[in-house]
């Protein structure tokens, strides 16, 4: 009887294990070639490599099965589920790209996980999955719909959105920077500066820049989140903050309030008012400061 | 979920056509007064819009469960859909962009309500109601605002992604019966 039970145990713990196959695929690619990886949930974590080879490895879950197209300058790469995949586990792989390449990769309910890369473009998405970017792309554009999103990317232009997911971008973005959000709040420590437009409805936006750049332009819009803005000491741009029932806080300039009727305003200039900052809200507040 | 349809890009344009002008500041005043004086005074915390809800706890991506709780995507889009603005008070005259945030709203209605009907993933529901009330309070703002084009372009941003969400949702549905 012993015996017996010892069995079933090790068959029970093993069941999942036998379910599971695994994934090893290598495929050459040109310089500058895109790589696509689909997988709808599980995890997708990307990692740079120096040589001109795509690999992508890890385990693929019940029923699940990998669909590969692969050209010189193209390798695609799809995890099909079956219809009926609400108990199985999803694929968790790891997809090495070379240098210079274009990625593509796109989850549902997945993670992704995507560092140490040097992209010629980055495009990453899911939906209800966190996204975490780190590393070198000259363009990068992210999204979630509910999972948070985070990058560290040295990058000179980036569009990154989502609806209610966390959006965090970290130092290292710098040049044009497009960053929307519906609820979710928008944190930004950005480096130098030529274009900055971050909008979001309900999300608050805590926003550092390190410089703008001499022209640049920095636009901030909400309709009811709170907005905390960090200019540098020696920043020269033109300040103009406008809201309806919002409060605003400066450091530079004077609020201004109408004689009659609704609304804040401050304009000031500062430095020698060469860029452009406007902040717009309808009812979040808004506060601007310098240095720090 | 980012890739443009190009009946996207052709409402787009259309939208984008539609003009841009400010209303003159005297019917501001008229208006914003109006609305003023049946809602809240200029001081009232933001609290007065409403606030989209929380993301409820995001369920397993197709499980039976979810499939079985998602509604149809036609009948949730056109029944959430947000009905030309209502604002607070009585404004003696819907302003410009009052009348394009209506206009704009009936295309996007449109948009969603010609997209093949399925289940929305339950993954995608909760984002679906968070728009919808976003855009509901957009266009509350915008009725206190009514010169505020930062608004109109809130609303935009707000429908669009409605319509690509829920795109995607018929899209997922369609892929789910056909595997």
């Amino acid at each position: 009887m012993k015996s017996v039970l010892s069995v079933l145990l090790l068959l029970s713990v093993a069941a999942p294990a036998m379910a599971q196959s695994t994934v090893n695929e290598r495929h050459p690619l040109a310089s500058g070639g895109r790589v696509e990886l689909d997988n709808l949930a599980g995890e997708i974590r990307v990692r740079g490599t120096t040589g001109n080879e795509v690999t992508l490895t890890g385990t693929l879950g019940e029923g699940q099965r990998l669909e590969v197209e692969s050209s010189a300058n193209r390798v695609q790469l799809r995890v099909v589920y079956p219809q009926r995949s609400g108990h199985s586990e999803g694929a968790r792989l790891e997809l090495r790209v070379p240098r210079g390449a274009l990625l593509q990769a796109q989850s549902v309910s997945g993670q992704v996980d995507i560092a140490e890369v040097d992209l010629s473009r980055l495009q990453a998405q899911t939906v209800s999955g966190s996204l975490v970017a780190a590393g070198r792309a000259q363009e990068s554009q992210l999204s979630t719909v509910s999972g948070s999103l985070q990058a560290r990317l040295v990058t000179q232009r980036l569009r990154a959105n989502t609806v209610s997911g966390r959006l965090s971008i970290g130092e290292g973005a710098g040049g044009d920077l497009g960053l929307e959000s519906v609820s979710g709040g928008l944190s930004l420590k950005a480096g130098t500066l030529s274009r900055l437009r971050a909008q979001t409805v309900s999300g608050s936006q805590d926003i550092a820049v390190g410089a703008l750049a001499p022209g640049g332009s920095i636009g901030l819009e909400t309709v009811s989140g709170s907005v905390s803005l960090q200019l540098p000491r020696d920043v020269s741009a033109q300040l103009r903050v406008e809201t309806f029932s919002g409060d605003i806080q400066s450091d530079a300039g004077q609020v201004q309030r109408p004689e009659y009727g609704p609304g804040r305003s401050l304009d000031a200039r500062l430095g020698g008012g060469n860029g452009d900052v406007t902040v717009d809200s309808h009812s979040g507040s808004v506060r601007v400061r310098r240095g720090g | 979920m980012t890739t443009e349809h190009p009946s996207d890009h052709a409402l787009a344009q259309r939208l984008q056509q539609l003009p841009a002008q400010r209303t003159p500041p005297a019917a501001v005043w008229e208006a914003i007064a109006a609305g003023i004086g049946t809602s809240q005074p200029a001081d009232a915390p933001s609290s007065t819009v409403p606030t989209p809800l929380p993301v409820r706890q995001r369920p397993r991506w197709r499980t039976p469960v979810a499939w079985a709780m998602a509604a149809s995507v036609a009948v949730l889009a056109v029944a959430m859909w947000p009905r030309p603005a209502q604002p607070p008070g009585p404004a003696p005259t819907a302003s410009v962009l009052v009348r394009q945030a209506d206009a704009m709203a009936g295309e996007y209605r449109q948009a969603i309500a010609a997209l093949p009907a399925g289940q929305v993933p339950a993954e995608i529901r909760p984002a679906l109601h968070e728009l919808d009330t976003s855009a509901a309070a957009i266009r509350v703002a915008l009725g206190r605002q009514p010169d505020a084009t930062f608004l109109l372009d809130q609303l935009r941003r707000t429908y669009a992604k409605r319509l690509e969400l829920t795109r995607m949702a018929a899209r997922e549905a369609t892929a789910a019966t056909a595997t």
